[in-house]
């Protein structure tokens, strides 16, 4: 079974903190990455976005000091790793680049199995380790195991690679454009999958992405970097789409906000109408999304809704409700 | 998914023709090596042809040769493998052109030039043949090493750093198993023209194939210059040969 022991419980301690961090290329005047200090709590799921040369990647990248800091601190799990072995500290991060990077002459199951072999786990362990995680990712291990990664297509080589990053059940994993090269439909699938997967292995995540809207439907919190390795909002995804910190950020996301701010709102927390005690064509439950229950409410020519646990609306409460600028009842 | 299999399968029949192709170059080099024996057993070859063109002579100048070409491709490989790796690491960018340079330099200097000079400074003998034939043949090892490393995926390196590979560990397990069929290449093309060059080494008493038809040229006779010339194309042919069937076989599965 996978360690399941970095599930979030209720502690705000952070897993992963920067502190400061700094990044400054000779022969530059700009630093790539200004001074920057952010925490990521533990098992969550945060998305770093913005335009090209705003650092998102070399932030990242600095997590597992692919990229050295020039100055600032990086904090994982309480520890100081600014300065630990960095190839010691890699084999216990997770890693998944936009270009996959399987190595061409190994197996698909050699692949996954490169950092437990690393870490001198025997043969008989890595071998169900590298079937169960084949498996987690939808690949049935006795088709592709001895496969070769240019046998397989981009979508099934991405779900090695997250395989592979995942091998050693690291806390951590670091994200870097993974469904980028993807095409829009199997990348919509494996979105979907991988916040399936996530509700189960509970990482800490942080995934890099220019796709706002990648990270609108990914991420627990989105951090959105301007020019200059500015970081102009760290925020969850609903509170960005409501409060946009500036221009730039209202910029950033385009528009749409109001239709996508639908998508991230529950029926559950809009206030309930007053009850006209007339008949209620449909019940839905409290956790369902505004969008999904207009969707329901449409097909089904429904007027009124029941949400499980007390209030009914209607189409015109959820819309009032939901309008932007922001009700008073969302706050 | 039908995409890949159609593509493994066009894979596979372009190996398969290859296969099938590769009867081509032992049966020349057999027809060649078999009509020259034939026609020196059958001809009527006067006193100094019949002297120049015993069984034993021709072994032992085929011996000869064969030792030339083997080992100064070992001390090529010896050489130029070790120096194209280090040339392509990171830290060694501002030595490559110039070493590159060099190795160029050698390859295009004559050899009967550099196997003349080392005669006169250092004597004659296999030892100068063997130097001369390295310098010679250096420069598609060293190069092949060095290209064959630099292309390999960044990507690939980049995900191996972020598992946590140190930079040796990923020289060998991964740069250096996806450069070599490159760097087997360049071996490939440094033996054929060790196999060539190596006819000069009769200018500095190394023998070889080289012999005979310096013999046959001085002597002015056909039969020993022809067995020279025909045994030298027939060896290189065999040569190749064996080289393309050995980079087949050492080609890593996946690439």
């Amino acid at each position: 079974m996978l360690d399941i022991s970095n599930a979030p419980d209720g502690t705000t301690d952070a897993m992963i903190r920067l502190t400061g961090v700094t990044k400054h290329y000779e022969g530059s005047d700009a630093p790539a990455v200004a001074p920057l200090t952010m925490d990521i709590r533990r098992g969550e799921f945060v998305c770093l976005v913005g335009p090209s040369g705003c650092g998102k990647t070399t932030t990242l990248r600095m997590i597992n000091r692919l990229v050295e800091p020039t100055a600032g601190q990086i904090w994982i799990d309480g520890q100081d790793v600014t300065h630990s072995d960095p190839d010691q500290l890699r084999r216990h991060i997770g890693y998944v680049i936009q270009q996959v990077g399987l190595i061409p002459h190994m197996s698909i199951g050699q692949n996954v199995g490169i950092v437990p072999s690393m870490l001198g786990w025997d043969r008989k362990r890595i071998s169900a380790r590298v079937d169960e995680l084949l498996e987690l990712v939808g690949l049935d291990p006795s088709v592709y195991r001895s496969r070769y990664p240019k046998q397989l297509s981009g979508g099934q080589q991405q779900r090695v690679g997250v395989a592979r990053a995942l091998a050693a059940d690291p806390p951590v994993m670091l994200m870097d454009e993974p469904f980028g090269a993807i095409d829009p439909i199997t990348r919509e699938r494996l979105q979907a999958e991988f916040l399936q997967l996530q509700e189960r292995i509970r990482k800490t995540i942080v995934f890099v992405t220019h796709d706002v809207d990648e990270a609108l439907r990914l991420g627990d919190r989105i951090a959105i970097f301007a020019e200059g390795s500015r970081l102009a909002q760290f925020d969850t995804p609903l509170e960005i789409l409501t409060n946009p910190a500036d221009d730039f950020v209202r910029t950033f996301i385009g528009e749409g906000a109001a239709l996508r701010r639908l998508s991230l709102l529950r029926v559950g927390d809009l206030p309930a109408s007053v009850d006209s005690g007339e008949p209620v064509d449909l019940t839905v439950g409290a956790d369902e999304t505004v969008a999904g229950v207009l969707e329901k409410m449409l097909m089904a020519g429904a007027e009124r809704v029941h949400v499980a646990g007390g209030a009914t609306l209607t189409v015109q409460d959820m819309l009032l409700a939901t309008a932007l600028p922001k009700h008073p009842a969302l706050r | 998914m039908s995409n890949t299999v159609t593509s493994l399968r066009t894979a596979g029949t372009a190996n398969r023709d290859k296969d099938r192709s590769g009867w081509v170059l032992p049966v020349i080099a057999a027809t060649l090596a078999v009509g020259t024996l034939g026609y020196i057993g059958t001809a009527s070859l006067d006193s100094i042809e019949a002297r120049a063109l015993t069984t034993d002579v021709l072994l032992e100048r085929l011996f000869e040769h064969v030792s030339l070409v083997v080992v100064s491709t070992v001390v090529v490989i010896a050489i130029g493998v070790p120096a194209g790796i280090l040339l392509s690491r990171p830290g060694a960018r501002y030595l490559r052109p110039p070493a590159l340079a060099l190795a160029n330099a050698g390859q295009a200097i004559p050899s009967i030039g550099i196997l003349v000079l080392l005669a006169l400074v250092y004597g004659v003998g296999f030892r100068m043949a063997v130097v001369a034939l390295v310098v010679y043949a250096l420069l598609p090892i060293l190069r092949n090493t060095i290209v064959g490393l630099q292309q390999v995926s960044p990507f690939v390196i980049d995900a191996a750093r972020g598992m946590g590979m140190s930079a040796r560990r990923i020289l060998f397990t991964v740069e250096l198993p996806l450069a070599v069929p490159v760097m087997l290449a360049g071996i490939r093309v440094s033996l054929i023209l060790n196999v060539g060059v190596a006819t000069l080494a009769t200018y500095t008493n190394a023998g070889g194939l080289g012999d005979l038809i310096e013999r046959g040229i001085v002597f002015n006779r056909m039969p020993i210059l022809m067995a020279g010339c025909l045994l030298t194309i027939a060896l290189a042919l065999i040569v190749d040969w064996l080289a393309g069937l050995t980079e087949r076989r050492l080609r890593p599965k996946g690439i």
